[in-house]
């Protein structure tokens, strides 16, 4: 009895409706990309991009900048070398996403050790604090996330006809180029606004679980990106509520909810 | 000159929908497809063989301007493919088009649907209208009642279909098929030609298909292409010059020997 007083009490303080509506924004997001990326295969993206952000708040730290937005302009510029490097026939997808998150990440190396580190702040983007998410980074955050979600809602079906099919979107007319840097783009900011939610290291696992928890069900297209979503959004609300009310880590209750959500849909599916 | 518009006994002006002159194209640094003229015209249904490497999917994918011709000029309704921009009114089947990962989320209405997605409706949805067309041609294609399932669920001759009804949503002209019956059973194989001949008969969709399956070519369509390199094409009912051309693709000791009943036993059961 006295944890549910407790969690009624919480949404009344403004640091945990903050945290709520950033993280729920944050997981949306990265529940429809990320089941975007599973289905391109391209799910490793996600992580590689998720480090060379590392050197964007490096970056920002040391300038003064806020941290998100230059976390922003590298992540865009490493999609775009990304992009690049298999566009030229430099490197496959793999390789190049390899180059970039090691490039990115001994810049954010250097200019740690140029500035003679900065621990705290630098600590809480590589793992998350969700709850000291101040009015900034919320409206940061809100209007990344709500224009990659409204992105995606319009060109949703286009995005969907090129992951199954890029020859044929091709044929029916579909600009393929423009939209397949569009969504990468995509990728970046969902990246940048959840980094502040669950970190650096963990944004992958926000990315891919929930997506692949639905995949587990044998639904629709429609049904699918929908229980993506459903778990994503879930995974986030058990993270922010318990750690709150228990005072651990947020992102690793975040992590092991879409982690247990994964396991239990496929054992459903085993069942089935 | 033969006049190429001889169909069903009638005589009708057909406008041409594929005309190919001088055209050559090279894939994988050697020549793939040398010196090609033919004309295809509307309502055309014509049977493309050859041995295999002979150059049919190149053929195909130059007409699609997948890959890029080296000489000639390939015209699709009087426009040159490189700048032609209808490509509504073009469908293609390829070849392993259901060597889909089986796991991907579609059903198969979601998936047929993805037929109507072009470049008219970019960032809008699907309308009503789109959807009764997806509706109708699941109704054509006999998978009406699987239309809820996941495509992967399906058999290979039911993939088939849907990958024809996705085609025939975006209601083309002209639909290019590459062997679409590879790895089914022979009643399905029959079925599938059956579907193609009502599409070709009661809507007047012309459609070049690539097979090896040369007893359908004969029973069903109304042409034959053969492809090695060289490009012949021959009128089905014209025996002498189908025998040419065969020859020619497949060498001078090829006989193939065909009587017209085999049609009504292979497809009239």
């Amino acid at each position: 009895m006295n944890e549910i007083t407790e969690i009624f009490k919480l949404f009344g303080f403004q640091f945990f409706q903050n945290a709520l509506l950033g993280g729920i924004i944050a997981a949306l997001a990265c529940a429809w990309v990320g089941l975007f990326l599973i289905l391109r295969k391209e799910a490793m993206i996600g992580d590689g991009i998720a480090h060379t952000t590392f050197g964007g708040i490096a970056l920002g730290l040391f300038l003064g900048v806020n941290p998100i937005l230059t976390a922003l302009l590298i992540s865009i510029l490493a999609v775009l070398g990304i992009s690049y490097m298999r566009r030229r026939g430099l490197a496959q997808s793999d390789s190049a996403i390899a180059v970039m998150l090691a490039v990115g990440f001994s810049t954010g190396l250097i200019i740690i050790s140029l500035a003679g580190g900065f621990n705290v702040e630098l600590f809480s983007f590589l793992f998350g604090s969700i709850l000291t998410i101040d009015q900034t980074d919320l409206l940061i955050v809100s209007i990344l996330g709500i224009s990659t979600i409204l992105i995606l809602g319009i060109f949703y079906k286009e995005l969907l006809s090129i992951t199954f099919d890029e020859e044929g979107a091709r044929l029916a007319g579909i600009p393929v180029k423009p939209l397949s840097l569009a969504f990468n783009l995509l990728v970046a900011i969902t990246i940048v606004l959840t980094i502040k939610v669950i970190g650096i290291i963990l944004v992958v696992a926000l990315l891919v679980l929930p997506g692949l928890s639905a995949l587990q069900l044998n639904l629709s297209f429609k049904g699918t990106t929908l229980a993506s979503i459903a778990f994503g959004t879930v995974s986030m609300t058990t993270g922010v509520l318990f750690s709150a009310i228990y005072n651990v880590a947020t992102s690793g209750i975040i992590v092991f909810t879409a982690a247990a959500i994964f396991i239990i849909t496929a054992t459903y599916r085993k069942l089935e | 000159m033969k006049p190429d518009n001889i169909q069903m006994g009638a005589i009708t002006e057909k406008s041409p929908v594929l005309e190919v002159s001088d055209l050559h194209v090279n894939r994988l640094n050697s020549v793939a497809i040398e010196n090609a003229n033919f004309t295809i015209h509307q309502g055309d249904y014509v049977g493309i063989v050859g041995p295999n490497g002979g150059g049919k999917t190149t053929l195909l994918l130059a007409i699609l301007n997948i890959i890029p011709h080296t000489e000639g000029t390939i015209r699709l309704f009087g426009q040159n493919t490189e700048s032609f921009t209808s490509w509504e009114k073009v469908a293609y089947v390829p070849q392993n088009a259901t060597n889909f990962d089986s796991q991907f989320p579609l059903t198969v209405r979601e998936l047929v649907a993805l037929g109507r997605v072009n470049r008219g409706n970019l960032g809008r949805t699907l309308k009503r209208e789109d959807w009764e067309s997806v509706d109708e041609a699941l109704k054509f294609m006999g998978l009406s009642e699987v239309a809820n399932r996941r495509v992967g669920m399906l058999s290979g001759g039911q993939k088939q279909r849907v990958f024809v009804a996705k085609a025939l949503v975006r209601n083309p002209e002209i639909i290019l098929l590459d062997e679409p019956v590879v790895g089914v059973d022979a009643k399905t194989q029959e079925r599938f030609y059956k579907k193609l001949s009502d599409l070709n008969l009661k809507r007047g969709i012309t459609i070049l298909l690539v097979t090896h399956d040369l007893t359908a070519v004969f029973c069903r369509m109304s042409k034959v292409l053969c492809i090695n390199r060289e490009v012949n094409v021959a009128d089905i009912t014209d025996d002498l010059k189908v025998d040419e051309v065969l020859r020619k693709a497949y060498g001078e000791h090829f006989h193939f020997v065909f009587h017209k009943h085999e049609c009504e036993r292979v497809f009239d059961e």
